[in-house]
């Protein structure tokens, strides 16, 4: 399934979030039930289960990672599970150092070095961002998928980074 | 998802995390990672007399799952030769933590780091024969 075709979108990763959001909107309102509350039962099943699509399609474009995704899929390019190329050696070093101040900053509870290292890394993964939005169009799409790997690490670490500072301001707030 | 005993006793006290020294000509350090998660894992072995391995820690940033196949990667890897370090396969991995399928790829990043470290361990040695 095209998640792009399904609300209406180009086919792009470059995505404009409020287009998207106001699309997502526009096709959830047309397909609401109440809309559908004369109608006959097989034209209500339709529009439910489209609902359900423009739902899913709009979770799948809004998330960086599950847009490059199903970008890829629909060019014909594996990705996931045995796919991907192994991450490179030095990428994954400046990873791991990453993950370990990130270790330490929360085995310190310095909440401050932990937001400095989340937005260091959201900065990196825009970049990276940027970079799979040019590669894109260029049409270079299968030597993109490294970058998309990279973007999992990213993705992975700033979730981290956040749940242990959400952590600490709960027992801040509790204490 | 549920885990299984085995890897939420590993993934809560897991054995031999640490470091060992990268620069030590008897230590292999092997640094692999999951494009399809993000999980980083390093698991390092001191090699000893007659190729036996005498230490091996790990550190890895992931899943309780990726945390249990390493910390058990480690305490499978004292005290074998490298040649039957080199046999541990991810299926005895899944086999002893009972892994569901969707967690079989932390058992394949954990034979990826076994295979690494010997790997490097090996490519020192023969930098240090042929310097010698």
């Amino acid at each position: 399934m095209d998640p792009f075709a399904t609300l209406g979108l180009p086919r792009r990763y470059a995505l404009d979030l409020a287009v998207a959001e106001k699309a997502h909107r526009e096709l959830s309102r047309a397909l609401h039930p109440d809309r559908y509350a004369q109608a006959g039962a097989s034209e209500r099943r339709d529009a439910l289960s489209r609902a359900v699509a423009v739902n899913e399609a709009f979770r799948t474009v809004r998330d960086p990672v599950s847009r490059a995704e199903a970008l890829m899929t629909l060019l014909g390019i594996a990705v996931g599970d045995g796919h991907e190329p192994k991450a490179d050696p030095a990428f994954l070093m400046d990873m791991l150092e990453q993950r370990e101040a990130l270790a330490e900053a929360r085995a310190s509870r310095n909440a401050v070095a932990i937001a400095d290292l989340r937005d260091a890394l959201r900065a990196t993964e825009l970049g990276a961002q940027a970079e799979l939005a040019a590669g894109f169009d260029s049409g270079r799409a299968a030597e993109l998928v490294g970058k998309l790997g990279e973007l999992r690490f990213y993705r992975r670490f700033i979730d981290e980074a956040q749940a242990i500072l959400d952590d600490l301001s709960d027992c801040a707030s509790t204490a | 998802m549920a885990y299984s005993d085995k890897v939420v006793e590993h993934a809560e006290n897991p054995r031999n995390v640490g470091t060992l020294d990268k620069s030590d000509p008897t230590v292999g350090t092997g640094l692999v990672g999951a494009p399809a998660c993000g999980d980083v894992m390093r698991l390092q072995i001191k090699v000893g007399e007659g190729g036996v391995i005498e230490d091996a820690k790990f550190k890895t940033f992931g899943c309780g799952s990726a945390i249990a196949s390493s910390s058990l990667a480690t305490e499978w890897l004292k005290g074998k030769t490298l040649d039957e370090a080199e046999q541990i396969k991810n299926g005895d991995i899944v086999t002893e933590l009972n892994l569901p399928p969707v967690k079989i790829h932390c058992s394949v990043l954990a034979e990826d780091a076994i295979k690494s470290a010997i790997d490097d361990y090996r490519k020192k040695q023969a930098a240090k024969r042929a310097s010698t």
